[in-house]
C-alpha cells in the first residue's frame, strides 16, 4: 500500500465480526476525504466503530495524528472522550431533550461561554442550521437532522470525522446539497473526513481517495471514479449526485425568463428564472446525461450554455462511458454512448465545447422547511 | 378532625422512604438496566420480592432483622446508639422496602429505553462517565424516574401492615394516618377517619399530578 504524503490515520486491525466475517484491513489516510466504499454486509460500519473505539477490536493499532489510540499488544485503548474523533451516524443520534443550539454545544464542555457561543453560530452557519438553533430535534426535517448531527460533530474541532451513512435515508437532492456541504466543510474546516457508504454516486460525488471493502478486506484504493468504472453494473447508475456547483445569482435575464449564475470558477450558466435576490448563494446541478459534448461551438442552437473546457479523463464502460471536463476550474461529469464518443474522437486533452440546456440546471433547495442558506 | 400528627408523620414516614428508595433503587436500576454480569436476574428477582410477599411477612422479617438481639439491629443500637424499632425510622424503612420494587421496576425499564448509541455519541463527544450520565441518561429517563418516585411515594403513604410490625402504632410516636384511620374506626371516630382519609388522598393525587406535569414539559435544565 502507498502510503499517504501526509499520514493523518494509520488501521491495521483483526477483528472477528461474525460467524461468516472477518475484518482484515490495513490503511492510512492521509487529510484528504477517505470514502469507505462496498456492499452491505462488507464490514464498513463495523470497520468505522472500531476505529471510532465504539467496539474494540480483537486485536490490532490505531494511530491518529501520531497518537496510538489502540494497540492490542501494549494493552492501550485510549477512552472515547480523549479520542477527539467527531461521528455523524445513519439515524442522526441527536439529542432529543436538547435544542439545536444545545446539541451542537455539547462537545464544548471545556470552552469560555462566550468561545463556545461563537463556535456554535460559526459551524450552524457552515451548516446552514442557523435559524434553526432554539428548535428541538422532534422538529427538524431528515436533511436538517443531519446537518444538525454535522454541526455538533464538527464543533469542537474533531482531529478525524467519521460518516457512517449518515445521508442514505434522504433524498437526492437532500443528499447532493449535503455532500456539498460536507466537501466545503472539509475545505475550510481542515479536518481529514472517512465516510462509509454503498452508494456510487456518493462515492463519485465525494471524491477522494477510495477503499473498497469486500468480505472484510480492503481490495482496491484510488480516485472512486476510476475504481468504480471497472464494476459499473448497469443497475447502479452512479452520476446522479454528481456536478454539483456553488454559485451565485447574478440577477434575471433582460430579454427572457432565464436567471444569470455566476459559478465558482467564473464561469456563466443561464438557469430558469429564480425568484430570488441578486447576489443569493445557491447550489446548482447539472445532471450528467443531460449535458451534450461537442467538438467546438455551434451557432445558432436552442440550448442556452455553450461552455468551452478540455476533457481530463475518459472512462468507458460497456455501452457507455463516463467523461470528465475540467471548464473554469470546475469538473464536470458527463455521460455519453460509447458511440457517439468514439464518433466524436473524445480523448484525454480533447478540446471540447459542454451544451447544456437552462431547463437541465437544476437550483437546489436545501430542505422545504428551510430556503437555501444566503 | 383533631389531631394532625397522624398525617404529618405519613407525610415524613413516605418522604424517607422515597429518598431512600430513589438513593438505593436509582444506581441499582442502573446496574440491572446496563450490567452484564452473572446472576443479573437472581437479583432482579430477589428485590423485587417485597411485590409479592405480604406487608406484614416482611414487616416481620424486618422486625428480626433489626431486633436489639439481631446482629443489624444490635449493632446499629452499639454504634449509634438509635434503635429502629418502635422508631418512627423504623417505619419509614419498612414502608421503602415495601415499595421498593415500585420504584425499581419503572426506573431500570426507564434507563433501558435510554439509547446506548446516544451515551456513546456523548462521550465520542468528549464528556466523561459522569457527565454522560447527568447530561444525557438522566435526563433521558426522567419520566420513569419519576413515575417511580410518585408510585413509591403514594404507596409509602399508605403503607400499614410492614410499619406497624417494626414501628408499632405508639400515638404521638409511630402512629401514621393509617394507622389513625384503622384506630378511629375502631372506636367509632367516623369524622377522624374521614378527615385524615381525605387529606391523604388529595396529597396522593397531588404528587400523581404534580408528575404527570413535569412529564408534560419536555425541556430540562442544560
Amino acid at each position: 500500500m502507498i502510503p499517504s504524503p501526509a499520514t493523518t490515520l494509520e488501521v491495521a486491525i483483526e477483528h472477528k465480526v461474525g460467524p461468516n466475517l472477518s475484518l482484515s484491513v490495513e490503511f492510512q489516510l492521509g487529510r484528504e476525504i477517505g470514502v469507505l466504499f462496498g456492499q452491505s454486509g462488507a464490514g464498513k460500519s463495523t470497520l468505522l466503530r472500531l476505529i471510532a473505539g465504539l467496539t474494540r477490536p480483537d486485536s490490532g493499532r490505531i494511530v491518529l495524528d501520531g497518537e496510538v489510540l489502540y494497540d492490542s499488544r501494549a494493552r492501550h485503548d485510549a477512552p472515547l472522550w480523549r479520542r477527539g474523533i467527531g461521528m455523524i451516524y445513519q439515524d442522526d443520534l441527536l439529542f432529543p431533550h436538547l435544542s439545536v443550539r444545545e446539541n451542537i454545544a455539547f462537545g464544548l464542555a471545556g470552552w469560555s461561554r462566550p468561545g463556545a457561543a461563537d463556535r456554535v453560530r460559526e459551524v450552524a452557519g457552515l451548516c446552514g442550521v442557523e435559524r434553526l438553533l432554539d428548535r428541538r430535534p422532534a422538529m427538524l426535517s431528515g436533511g436538517e437532522r443531519q446537518r444538525v448531527g454535522l454541526a455538533r460533530a464538527v464543533a469542537p474541532g474533531p482531529r478525524l470525522l467519521l460518516c457512517d451513512e449518515p445521508f442514505s435515508a434522504l433524498d437526492l437532492g437532500r443528499r447532493s446539497v449535503l455532500i456539498t456541504r460536507l466537501i466545503d466543510l472539509h475545505r475550510s474546516q481542515g479536518i481529514p473526513i472517512l465516510h462509509v457508504t454503498h452508494s456510487p454516486s456518493e462515492a463519485v460525488a465525494l471524491g477522494g481517495t477510495m477503499l473498497m471493502l469486500d468480505q472484510g478486506r480492503i481490495t482496491a484504493v484510488g480516485p472512486p471514479i476510476e475504481l468504480l468504472a471497472g464494476q459499473r453494473r448497469p443497475s447502479i447508475p452512479w452520476t446522479p449526485l454528481a456536478n454539483v456547483f456553488h454559485a451565485v445569482l447574478e440577477g434575471p435575464l433582460a430579454d427572457e425568463g432565464g436567471s444569470l449564475l455566476v459559478l465558482e470558477g467564473g464561469l456563466k450558466l443561464v438557469v430558469p428564472g429564480l425568484d430570488k435576490p441578486a447576489g443569493s448563494a445557491v447550489l446548482v446541478q447539472v445532471r450528467a446525461d443531460d449535458i451534450l459534448l461537442a467538438r467546438g461551438a455551434i451557432p445558432g442552437l436552442s440550448a442556452r450554455n455553450q461552455l468551452a473546457g478540455i476533457v481530463e479523463r475518459v472512462l468507458s464502460h460497456d455501452h457507455e462511458v463516463e467523461v470528465v471536463v475540467r471548464a473554469g476550474g470546475l469538473a464536470f461529469l458527463v455521460s455519453l454512448v460509447a458511440a457517439a464518443a468514439r464518433q466524436l474522437e473524445i480523448t484525454a486533452g480533447a478540446d471540447v465545447v459542454l451544451i447544456i440546456k437552462a431547463r437541465s440546471c437544476r437550483v437546489l433547495e436545501e430542505d422545504e422547511s428551510t430556503p437555501a442558506p444566503t | 378532625m383533631g389531631d394532625l400528627g397522624p398525617f404529618w408523620l405519613s407525610i415524613k414516614v413516605a418522604s424517607v422512604a422515597t429518598l431512600l428508595d430513589v438513593a438505593l433503587g436509582a444506581p441499582l436500576a442502573l446496574l440491572l438496566a446496563r450490567g452484564r454480569f452473572p446472576g443479573r436476574s437472581l437479583l432482579a428477582g430477589a428485590l423485587t420480592l417485597p411485590l409479592v410477599m405480604p406487608p406484614t411477612v416482611l414487616g416481620y422479617v424486618l422486625l428480626i432483622l433489626l431486633g436489639r438481639r439481631s446482629l443489624v439491629g444490635g449493632g446499629l443500637e452499639q454504634v449509634f446508639g438509635v434503635s429502629l424499632v418502635f422508631h418512627w425510622s423504623g417505619g419509614a424503612l419498612a414502608a421503602g422496602v415495601a415499595a421498593f420494587p415500585l420504584f425499581l421496576i419503572p426506573a431500570r425499564s426507564a434507563f433501558e429505553d435510554v439509547d446506548p448509541m446516544l451515551e456513546d455519541a456523548a462521550r465520542l463527544l468528549g464528556r466523561r462517565e459522569l457527565s454522560v450520565f447527568l447530561r444525557v441518561t438522566l435526563p433521558l429517563a426522567r419520566r420513569g424516574l419519576l413515575a417511580g418516585v410518585v408510585l413509591v411515594f403514594a404507596r409509602a403513604l399508605g403503607d400499614f401492615g410492614a410499619t406497624l410490625m417494626v414501628a408499632g402504632d405508639i400515638p404521638g410516636r409511630t402512629q401514621t394516618a393509617s394507622l389513625a384511620i384503622y384506630d378511629a374506626v375502631q372506636v367509632g371516630d367516623n369524622a377522624r377517619a374521614g378527615g385524615l382519609s381525605l387529606l391523604i388522598s388529595v396529597v396522593s393525587i397531588v404528587a400523581l399530578m404534580v408528575a404527570q406535569r413535569g412529564d408534560r414539559s419536555p425541556r430540562t435544565a442544560a
